[in-house]
């Protein structure tokens, strides 16, 4: 398999088990991640066309290193899964965050879980 | 004007999504700490993938298209950029779809999202809210 190919499933299948299994914000059991998703896919195209179309690219591809499909204005169907990846790793971090801050406000932490020097 | 066709993009990107934040208030821009963080964390892995592409011979930029400003000479500035303006794009898109999702069903499915994720403010919620915010 290529290696751009290959690097884009391993990544797809990385933030598919943090967010579903590991760290647990399941984001992609939610259907604001999947309709956030479709808008950002669909804003892609023309954004990375503008930089992979062949007659003007500001991004070249080494075509010996993806599968050679391209999609819409010349991008490499690996770059949908690339942005897929980057978008959900992007909406879990921020999630993350999110609850921590939430749950620090709602739970100080007990004074017993602080060894205290004595 | 073609040195700047790789950084308009990227301005474009951002005047594009400008309105979620402060028409339809998805609160991204007003978090900066929190939004710092995300972009450091989450676009690490995702920038040093954007190297091993470049050493390996996976892709490479127009001289072109890019200003000239090259990162450790090999990754344009337009490049790191990136990994600051579509994240954003990306937040600034799914806290919008949570708010107005919640505004247009109060008691639909992405309100019960929003509420979740921490998307609406408590005060317009229609969701009990059990924590006071700080």
């Amino acid at each position: 398999m290529p290696e751009y190919t290959l690097l884009t499933v391993v990544a797809i299948v990385v933030v598919v088990v943090l967010d579903l299994v590991v760290v647990r914000t399941r984001l992609l059991t939610t259907l604001g991640f999947w309709l956030a998703l479709a808008i950002m896919w669909g804003f892609q195209i023309p954004v990375d066309g503008w930089l992979t179309r062949l007659d003007a690219a500001i991004v070249r591809y080494d075509d010996r290193h993806f599968s050679g499909v391209r999609l819409f204005l010349d991008s490499p169907i690996e770059d949908f899964g690339f942005g897929f990846a980057m978008i959900l790793a992007t909406l879990m971090v921020w999630t993350v965050l999110g609850r921590r801050q939430r749950s620090a406000a709602q739970d100080p932490p007990p004074a017993a879980s602080h060894p205290t020097a004595s | 004007m073609e040195p700047f066709h790789y950084l308009l993009v990227l301005l474009a990107c951002l005047l594009v999504t400008a309105p979620l934040e402060w028409v339809i208030g998805a609160r991204v821009y007003r978090r900066p700490r929190r939004l710092a963080l995300t972009l450091i964390i989450a676009m690490t892995p995702f920038v040093l993938w954007d190297l091993v592409g470049i050493a390996r011979g996976h892709w490479d930029f127009s001289a072109r298209y890019t200003l000239g400003l090259d990162l450790g000479g090999v990754m344009p500035l337009e490049e790191l950029l990136f990994f600051v303006v579509i994240p954003i794009c990306a937040l600034l898109t799914h806290q919008a779809v949570l708010r107005l999702g919640a505004r247009v069903m109060p008691r639909g499915r992405l309100a019960r999202e929003a509420e979740e994720l921490g998307a609406v403010d408590p005060a317009t919620s229609a969701v009990r809210q059990d924590v006071p915010r700080a």
